[in-house]
């Protein structure tokens, strides 16, 4: 078992493979060791299993320590490389002490530039999204156009394979420049950075996920990926770039090109910042779709935990800015400026009123669709599960990575062409030329082939013409055929070293099959209430919002998101009734596709809810223990050679009044953090030197903020021998009112503390205040309810 | 009797000559409409009959001179409108026809380009007919007169110089190439286009198997918290439960 059973395994004996029971096959593989138990015995407590193991092992287990195992990746971990973020304020003196200084107009004024920031990066957003989408335009077209060309000049005289080799070489080519930016550039840029945004909203800092130079990449990624004709989208990158604009604005600096604009200095913490990211988030959303409001409620739903009502009205205020700076370039771009009313990277078009009627009787008919939606995208989920874990397990080099995802872009161009060589199915063209890139190949002359205009079309386009081509365009067999392969192409897609989202993909497959849906109805019931089927439009886009809410499982922004995009409210309860089936049928089988990434990558995600039946845990078992801990006034040597150690990668230390001789626990008076023992060491606050130099500037709370969000490494600060015999006080530093609980606090009370305040160290003390441990993200996220009960994480080094 | 007194007080004599006027354009107008109607022939063929009945409808509507004035008997006198409405229907039918388009300046002259462009169609129709016997030869005969007019139809759909009557006659034409006469590139590279599918599928299935024998496998390191001591904890937790 994946539990508590590492306290077991560390007998004498080499066998440590122990630690894999029978619940964990993917620990170890098919490699099969005897379960041996060397004087231990195995105990069923509850519904954790755990193994018992004799006091006397303690030193062999100290010996193995250093010995690290080894182990193959799976989703039951969790990595080291992750940290929290600070969320909750130190409230040290000279964070009172800044606060007293501060005026009533000083307050005022953070209130506005909050609200400046917002603006900008609502702005900046937009400019982004508009600078995406008009070079995926004309990349696409520049592409469509030659392939097209290459197309009707081979139809006749022959040699069409030449065409699909060159469709074939195109693709690969964008793919390839994006894949090798991403691959060996910028690895946090791929995929479609919502899993990413979300750890970071729930309190988790991922490396360098909102740096400059991943905006950079992501961006040019996203432009390669969609004008290469991958099955992607681009909103789930638009999210991103939204969220690393705000994180880059709020600090009025770019730590990567070395520029301080010496503003929004007061920002300079975890706490504003992320509060921006959400705002940034929201904004990225709200132009990829068109939908301020569901752009909020995004973020809401993705960082609940910590929210009131001033932010959400400013990240509102974002949102819409960022709709509206897309919509006027957009309209600049389009020739007719100052036109507001376009909204979004995807327009789902508007639907004609007449085409929107539904009926009390079709409910059933939308929830039955949500359900295969659920079906379908469980089952999305589970092959990109396994096909993810195979690209961590074996395709991890960059070169590889290019390689596939070049690879991935000539199939998807082989597969569309045959499937467009092989269709039947003419449609003649429409009078307004509602094809972008009409193919005709073997039609006869004046129609076009209907494949094409899914298949040869960037996939946005695909899921317009799904939903607003009036009926009769395609016939079902090509919709079939096509529902089949995109699933197979999106469902490979996900997860290649590109950057790219998976929203249009979703739609694009269920659009097509809710259409089939549609198109199928009239002939099964009778033929009085064919009007009643009328439009498969409205069809393609249930099926669209099924697909999507069985992929994702969001619900509530998900919902506003299309009714937004598609800019009605009349089909709002279908939609809605239709997400919540989808994800009722899909969490039946599999997780959400972004939940599956998160934990693939092993992160400590905080959810919402503690594991269910985890009541009978307290804080003593959860906590690390025993406690590195600082006494007030603590030697400089000491500090550095805690703060280097590698093996114990603390980030917080409880202060303590006077440190005990051993690991007997003491009483707690403070917390500090790694940063600020670093900012201290880097500006030689000690003791000694504070009396020789009565002038000495006093440090400040500028001097941390400074030196955020990228605290050099303790290694790159020399601390001379003489200075190691320095004494720090701490006193003025540290936290001094840390949260602390008892040790018989159950785990759910701890984890509700964790979420609702954003902690990152929660010190666990006995009836004297004396620090017996210290509850940290990991030790709570490590927890979580497997098909055997509450099971156990493993910490690992990624 | 009672009928028609009071349609003498109400309507001059004036305005019942224009209105019967109208009725006799009307009529030519709308026969003129219904035997052009296939193959299209509206634009060409009744573009004097709507250009005569647009002028009696111009005298009604602009008819201000009495002091009862026709316009205001004639067109809005009752809920109906129907005047108003027969002319409007037509004028519909005219404009989404985009007859304009084919017609200059003067009403009942063809543009220029329309009218190369009915030439060419005719000799490519004529071609057509010449070789109806022979289906090969017709394609090789016929095949750049053809793609000419194809060339030019496609230039004139750009400009958006093209009224139903052409696009009609277009659409005959493709319709007699493409399915009467079978002219178009049939599905003949099958064999190379699947071959190099193959390969292109074959290509990642490669790829994937060479990369799991030969790649090696990432492999974790795990880590080992402190953990309270776990006598301690268990002691703690069997106490619970037992």
């Amino acid at each position: 078992m994946a539990n508590i059973t590492k306290k077991v395994s560390w007998s004498s004996r080499a066998d440590d493979s122990n630690a894999t029971g029978e619940g964990t096959p993917l620990l170890n593989g098919s490699e099969g060791y005897p379960r041996q138990l060397s004087g231990g015995s195995i105990f069923q407590v509850g519904r954790l299993r755990t193994v018992d193991m004799d006091e006397g092992m303690t030193s062999d287990e100290d010996s193995l320590r250093g010995r690290p195992k080894e182990i193959r990746h799976s989703e039951k971990l969790l990595s080291l490389k992750y940290e929290s973020l600070d969320y909750d304020n130190s409230e040290n003196q000279l964070f009172l002490e800044e606060e007293r200084r501060m005026s009533y107009m000083g307050f005022r004024c953070l209130e506005i530039s909050r609200w400046v920031v917002c603006g900008l990066i609502g702005l900046l957003t937009g400019l982004i999204a508009c600078f995406i989408d008009i070079l995926v335009e004309q990349l696409a077209g520049l592409k469509y156009r030659v392939v097209k060309e290459n197309i009707e000049k081979f139809t006749t005289v022959g040699g069409l394979s030449i065409s699909l080799i060159l469709w074939a070489v195109l693709n690969s080519a964008f793919v390839m420049v994006g894949a090798i930016l991403v691959a060996y550039i910028e690895p946090i840029a791929g995929g479609s950075g919502i899993p990413q945004i979300k750890c970071y909203l729930n309190g988790v800092k991922i490396p360098r996920v909102v740096r400059l130079k991943t905006l950079l990449v992501k961006v040019a990624g996203v432009i390669c990926s969609v004008a290469g004709g991958l099955a992607v989208g681009k909103e789930g990158p638009m999210i991103h770039s939204g969220a690393v604009v705000a994180a880059g604005v709020s600090q009025g600096r770019s730590t990567s090109l070395k520029r301080d604009f010496k503003i929004f200095e007061y920002f300079r913490r975890d706490t504003e910042k992320r509060d921006f990211v959400s705002a940034g988030a929201a904004a990225g959303v709200s132009a990829a779709f068109g939908a301020p409001v569901g752009g909020v409620l995004f973020s809401l739903e993705e960082a609940a935990s910590y929210w009131n009502q001033m932010l959400t009205w400013r990240i509102f205020f974002a949102s819409m800015i960022s709709t509206f700076t897309l919509n006027f370039f957009l309209s600049v771009y389009h020739d007719n400026p100052g036109d507001l009313s376009n909204p979004g990277l995807i327009n789902f078009g508007r639907f004609e009123s007449n085409s929107l009627e539904y009926c009390l009787y079709e409910i059933p008919l939308f929830i039955a669709m949500g359900a295969i939606g659920g079906l379908l995208g469980a089952l999305f989920n589970v092959l990109n599960y396994w096909l993810t874990i195979f690209r961590i397990r074996y395709i991890h080099k960059p070169c590889l990575q290019v390689m596939e995802a070049m690879l991935v872009a000539a199939v998807t161009a082989t597969v569309s062409f045959t499937m467009i060589y092989f269709c039947n199915d003419c449609q003649p063209l429409g009078p307004d030329k509602a094809e972008e890139y009409p193919l005709q190949l073997f039609c006869a002359d004046g129609e076009y082939n209907s494949m094409a205009t899914t298949f040869f079309n960037t996939p946005e386009r695909g899921v317009r013409s799904l939903f607003h081509n009036p009926p009769g365009s395609y016939n079902p067999l090509t919709l079939g055929m096509f529902t089949l392969t995109y699933f197979f192409l999106a469902c490979w897609t996900y997860g290649l070293a590109v950057s790219a989202g998976v929203f249009i993909p979703s739609l694009l497959i269920g659009a097509a099959w809710g259409r089939l849906i549609g198109i199928l109805l009239p002939s099964i019931t009778s033929s009085s209430s064919v009007n009643i089927w009328a439009d498969p439009g409205k069809y393609a886009l249930i099926g669209a919002a099924a697909q999507l809410g069985g992929i994702v499982r969001m619900t509530l922004s998900l919902t506003v998101i299309m009714i937004e995009a598609t800019g009605n409210v009349t089909y709002g309860l279908p939609i809605m009734l239709v997400l919540m089936t989808a994800k009722l049928v899909g969490d039946y089988f599999e997780e959400g596709l972004y939940d599956i990434h998160i934990k693939l990558q092993s992160v400590p995600f905080v959810h919402s809810e503690p594991p269910a039946t985890s009541h009978w845990l307290t804080a003593r078992e959860v906590m690390s223990s025993p406690v590195t801990s600082f006494s007030r006034i603590e030697k400089v040597g000491t500090i550095v050679d805690l703060l280097s150690n590698t093996s114990t990668n603390h980030n917080g230390f409880p202060v303590v009044v006077n440190h005990a001789a051993g690991d007997e626990p003491a009483k707690l008076c403070g917390l500090i953090l790694r940063s600020q023992l670093i900012v201290l060491l880097k500006h030689k606050v000690f003791m000694e030197l504070a009396r020789s130099k009565l002038t000495r500037r006093k440090l400040q709370l500028k001097d941390f903020r400074d030196a955020y969000p990228r605290f050099p490494p303790i290694q790159s600060i020399h601390v001379s021998q003489d200075e190691r015999e320095c004494m720090m006080d701490l006193t003025e530093f540290m936290n001094p009112t840390p949260y602390t609980v008892p040790q018989e606090t159950s785990l759910p009370r701890v984890y509700k503390l964790f979420r609702a305040l954003g902690l990152r160290h929660l010190a666990v003390v006995d009836d004297s205040n004396r620090v017996v441990g210290l509850v940290t993200r990991k030790d709570l996220a490590r927890y979580h309810l497997g098909k055997h009960g509450l099971e156990e994480l493993q910490l690992a080094q990624t | 009797m009672l009928a028609a007194f009071p349609e003498d007080l109400e309507i001059s004599e004036y305005c019942r000559s224009l209105l019967s006027i109208f009725k006799d354009q009307y009529v030519a107008y709308a026969g003129c409409l219904v035997s052009a109607a296939r193959p299209v022939k509206v634009c060409l063929g009744c573009n004097q009959g709507y250009a005569r009945l647009s002028e009696i409808y111009a005298n009604i509507s602009n008819d201000q001179t009495s002091n009862s004035s026709c316009r205001d008997s004639l067109l809005r006198s009752d809920r109906l409108m129907l005047v108003y409405r027969l002319y409007g229907n037509l004028q519909s039918i005219w404009t989404q026809a985009a007859c304009d388009r084919c017609l200059g300046a003067e009403p009942h002259v063809l543009t220029n380009d329309t009218q190369y462009f009915m030439d060419e169609l005719n000799q490519t129709l004529s071609c057509f007919e010449y070789q109806q016997g022979n289906q090969s030869v017709l394609c090789q005969q016929c095949k750049s007169m053809y793609e000419s007019l194809n060339v030019l139809y496609g230039g004139m759909e750009k400009n958006r110089s093209l009224c139903i009557d052409m696009e009609d006659a277009m659409n005959v034409t493709r319709r007699l190439w493409s399915t009467t006469f079978t002219c178009i590139s049939l599905r003949e590279e099958t064999v190379p286009v699947i071959a190099v599918s193959c390969f292109m599928l074959f290509l990642p299935i490669v790829f994937y198997l060479s990369s799991y024998l030969h790649s090696e496998q990432r492999k974790l390191k795990l880590i080992h918290p402190k953990r309270a001591k776990s006598n301690n904890s268990l002691m703690h937790i069997q106490d619970k439960f037992s």
